[in-house]
């Protein structure tokens, strides 16, 4: 038998049991709830993000929206949350509280302030000398603090990115890790900043801009606030491309450590995050949906996962999909293939057909009763029958001899 | 990738004491999760096997995206009565046994609930009405307010034709009212449909026996006949004269009158009944003995289950309501003086299939048993009334009209179409002949050629 493969990560100074840590959010809002996550199996937490005293927050009464699709209940979830109202002499003392019962656990202190150098110093003196292992600054929330210069204001301006982070580095007894918006033209240049100025690992994506959606009955933007609403941050399965991309072009651009956020729900997703680079993974919509107890699934999948391939650690994974990653150009424009239909498996559908007529190559032919058949000369490959296919491996790819092209 | 839709129904023992619907419609959260399990096929096989060619694939996407009353717009396109099909068809052998879901390995998509969904919402809109082409100045008269001759009307009426419907019985509807009983679709159905029709400009005259078809021809310049197959097929055995012998269609007319308050329903209370045939319609003769507070009810059917005719659904449903299936039996007489008192059957046994793949039987010698009981319901098949169709004059055979391709009779001008013509099919094969009828119809009046096959 096979040893069981070791999921401890090692990030930055973290000796973490596994790679999940839950992230800054309505889930790690009391000492007392991240205390239950602990238990439940969670490797750390970043609290909710803990601000200065004397900066109002509020919380408005209806605040998450959701979009699904056809049968599945939420693919994006959206917030107009802001951060903790709660004081910092209360943080104080819940963080050594949950210190003292789990010293073995990563407790990651998130902070926020307006744009005033000694405002961000003074909170991370404070917020890591109640014991924190390392503190996260978020430069990242998209609603609502930005109209006050906060969150994604400071994370789209380099210049801020900097100055803040040097001024919490200064407060700081323990790493900063900085949390990084996506809603920036290049976060690798905003990445790249955050390391010039010091930070000792990024956190990446927070929430994505959007709207989530519009009741077309009263007109009202969603999520409704008496019949008004605002711009908000979206989470979810459906933001998951975007976290990947953002987390493998700050591995790509960076030397320090990332965590990697964004739609992570299932052990597979983690795993493709640990795949272009993220040294921990931390989820929260998921948890919101069902709670912490998935994170059982999240430890076992990934046990297993490495065990079925091979892998003695799970620190063998991390990286291991990002040379594979390079620009469109250097792509090899001399692999050609076509598309293969099972005639066993089709099940006579005709989606491939229709899909290839009208966005296609008109390289498939389908009779009612029949199975569809590619026509070789005429397919491009441009895969988009494998994918709407409704039988998994019916479409496959045919290695051909490159064909002139016309 | 995920299950069909099951709906909630009353339990057996509670459903049996009344001949209200007892399964329930879909809401707006499942039917919306039902049609995302439809796969949108292209040139989709459920089409093909639906006699109204209803677009199904279409009106599901519809109902997906939360465009109800559109749903219901690309159902009645093709079937005006497509509320009542949606409650009445024999999906099991028609749309459904296409799905291509059935390939996946996967239950079919629900297409009739999605259907009566679509009925439903269309209802708390009012059903959808289409324009009407201009008058044409000339009528036709439509024999039998069944579906063939509703569907017949109206797209006569929808043409622009003067047109006038003809029926024995009080009310328009023919076997939607008294040939199919209020559990499998409410009455609200086919009255909201013949609403619907009558709103083209219809003439309905009821309680009107025609007889002579050719003096009809004197007032109108076509006719077509629809009259239905009402009459049940006989034993041929001795006994069947007794008291307590019903044949299923008169059975099933004199049950939906009762419910109607007019006449009295047999009287099965406490009565041991044996059912014979192993079609819908016995299926529909069992279910409503059982209503009708029968203490046994037994269907008797030659062959074996596999051989039988009844969609599955029906089969269920007589065996959760407590039908005893007597399969691979057949009856020899009926014994009783006056009155039915047993009835007495023969085992059979399977033989090799023939030609046609289907399995005949052969009596087992010596196997004869005799079964007590005191009614005897023969669903063994429909048929015409005879008499009527003599009484029309028009060609036929083995019972039935005998008609062309274009529905035309032997006697120019009168077209005929439904269960009369094709034996006793279904409602929607009745529905799709009226509209190619209605056709033809229109083709020979404009003076055209009768469109070719």
């Amino acid at each position: 038998m096979v040893s069981k493969p070791d999921i401890s990560v090692k990030f930055c100074n973290l000796e973490l049991e596994n790679p999940y840590l839950l992230s800054s959010a309505p889930p790690t809002c009391t000492g007392e709830m991240i205390m239950r996550a602990f238990e439940a199996g969670w490797a750390g937490a970043v609290t909710k993000t803990i601000k200065p005293d004397k900066t109002p927050v509020y919380d408005l009464k209806n605040r998450f929206g959701v979009m699904g699709f056809e049968n599945k209940q939420m693919i994006i979830f959206e917030n107009i949350e802001e951060v903790s109202k709660r004081p910092v002499g209360t943080w104080v003392n819940e963080i050594k509280e949950i210190k003292k019962k789990f010293p073995e656990k990563a407790l990651i202190g998130s902070i926020m302030a307006e744009c005033k150098e000694e405002d961000w110093e003074e909170l991370a003196r404070v917020v890591s000398e109640a014991g924190v292992d390392m503190l996260e600054l978020n430069f990242g929330c998209p609603h609502g603090m930005p109209e006050r210069g906060m969150g994604a204001f400071i994370g789209q301006r380099t210049e801020l990115i900097q100055k803040l982070t040097k001024a919490a580095k200064r407060g700081s007894s323990v790493p900063v890790m900085v949390k990084l918006t996506p809603n920036v033209t290049d976060i690798a240049y905003t990445a790249k900043a955050a390391e010039e100025a010091g930070a000792d690992a990024i956190s990446a994506i927070n929430t994505v801009l959007g709207l989530i959606g519009i009741n077309i009955d009263t007109f009202e933007p969603m999520p409704t606030v008496d019949g008004m609403s605002t711009f908000g941050g979206l989470s979810g399965p459906g933001v998951k491309p975007i976290g990947l991309r953002c987390v493998a072009q700050i591995a790509q651009a960076t030397n320090i450590p990332v965590s990697g956020i964004g739609g992570i729900t299932t052990w597979k997703d983690a795993v493709e995050y640990l795949l272009v680079g993220a040294g921990s993974v931390q989820v929260c919509t998921a948890v919101m949906w069902r709670g912490y107890r998935i994170i059982s699934d999240f430890v076992d999948g990934l046990t297993n996962y490495l065990a079925d391939k091979g892998f003695s650690s799970v620190r063998d994974i991390i990286g291991k999909s990002l040379p594979k990653l390079t620009a469109w150009s250097k792509l090899n424009k001399d692999y050609t293939v076509v598309a293969n239909i099972n005639k066993d498996l089709c099940i006579k559908c005709g989606l491939c057909y229709v899909a290839c007529l009208d966005a296609g190559y008109q390289a498939i032919k389908f009779e009612q009763g029949k199975s569809a058949e590619v026509d070789e000369e005429k397919c491009d490959a441009c895969s988009l029958c494998t994918h709407l296919c409704p039988v998994p491996g019916c479409i496959t790819w045919k290695k051909v001899a490159k064909q002139v092209s016309v | 990738m995920s299950g069909r839709v099951h709906t909630k129904t009353i339990p057996p023992h509670e459903r049996i004491s009344s001949f209200a619907p007892y399964v329930s419609n879909l809401d707006d959260r499942l039917a919306v999760y039902e049609a995302s399990r439809c796969l949108m096929c292209f040139d989709a096989p459920c089409i093909s096997a639906c006699p109204a060619g209803i677009n199904i694939p279409e009106f599901i996407y519809r109902i997906k995206t939360g465009n109800f009353y559109g749903a219901a717009k690309v159902i009645r396109e093709s079937n005006i009565l497509g509320g009542e099909c949606g409650y009445v068809c024999p999906v099991e052998r028609l749309c459904e046994s296409k799905c291509v879901r059935r390939n996946l390995n996967e239950e079919p998509v629900a297409i009739s609930m999605l259907q009566r969904f679509a009925y439903e919402k269309e209802k708390l809109k009012g059903l959808v009405k289409f324009p009407k082409s201009r008058p044409k100045n000339k009528k036709v008269a439509v024999v039998g307010a069944g579906p063939a001759g509703l569907s017949a009307a109206y797209e006569l009426a929808r043409m622009g034709y003067s047109v006038t419907v003809f029926d024995s019985n009080p009310r328009p509807g023919g076997l939607l009212f008294y040939g199919i009983l209020p559990w499998k679709a409410p009455w609200s159905v086919p009255e909201s449909e013949i609403g619907l029709i009558k709103e083209y400009g219809i003439n309905f005259v009821t309680n009107k026996k025609i007889a002579d078809l050719k003096s009809l021809l004197k007032d109108y310049d076509a006719v077509f006949v629809g009259v239905g197959a009402t009459k049940s097929q006989k034993l041929g055995i001795p006994g069947e004269d007794l008291n307590g012998v019903y044949p299923a269609q008169e059975f099933l007319y004199s049950v939906a009158k009762w419910l109607m308050g007019e006449g009295k329903a047999p009287d099965l209370k406490g009565k041991r009944v044996a059912v014979i045939g192993g079609g819908d319609t016995a299926i529909d003769a069992a279910c409503a003995s059982v209503r009708l507070g029968a203490e046994r009810v037994y269907i008797v059917y030659r062959r074996s289950l596999a051989e039988m005719p009844a969609v599955p659904y029906g089969r269920n449903q007589a065996r959760e309501e407590g039908v005893e299936f007597l399969l691979l039996t057949a009856p020899v007489r009926i014994l009783g003086d006056k009155r039915v008192k047993a009835i007495e059957c023969v085992k059979m046994e399977l033989t090799e299939p023939d030609s046609s793949g289907r399995r005949g039987v052969r009596p087992i010698k010596g196997s004869e048993f005799c079964l007590d009981v005191d009614s005897v319901i023969v669903a063994i098949g429909q048929k015409p009334d005879e008499d009527l169709l003599k009484s029309y004059g028009v060609k036929t055979e083995k019972g039935l009209i005998v008609v062309d391709e274009n529905f035309s009779t032997s006697i120019k001008g009168i077209f005929a179409g439904g269960d009369a013509v094709n034996g006793g099919e279904t409602v929607v094969e009745a529905v799709a002949e009226g509209k190619k009828a209605a056709a033809a119809i229109d083709k020979f009046l404009s003076g055209g050629k009768n469109p070719k096959k």
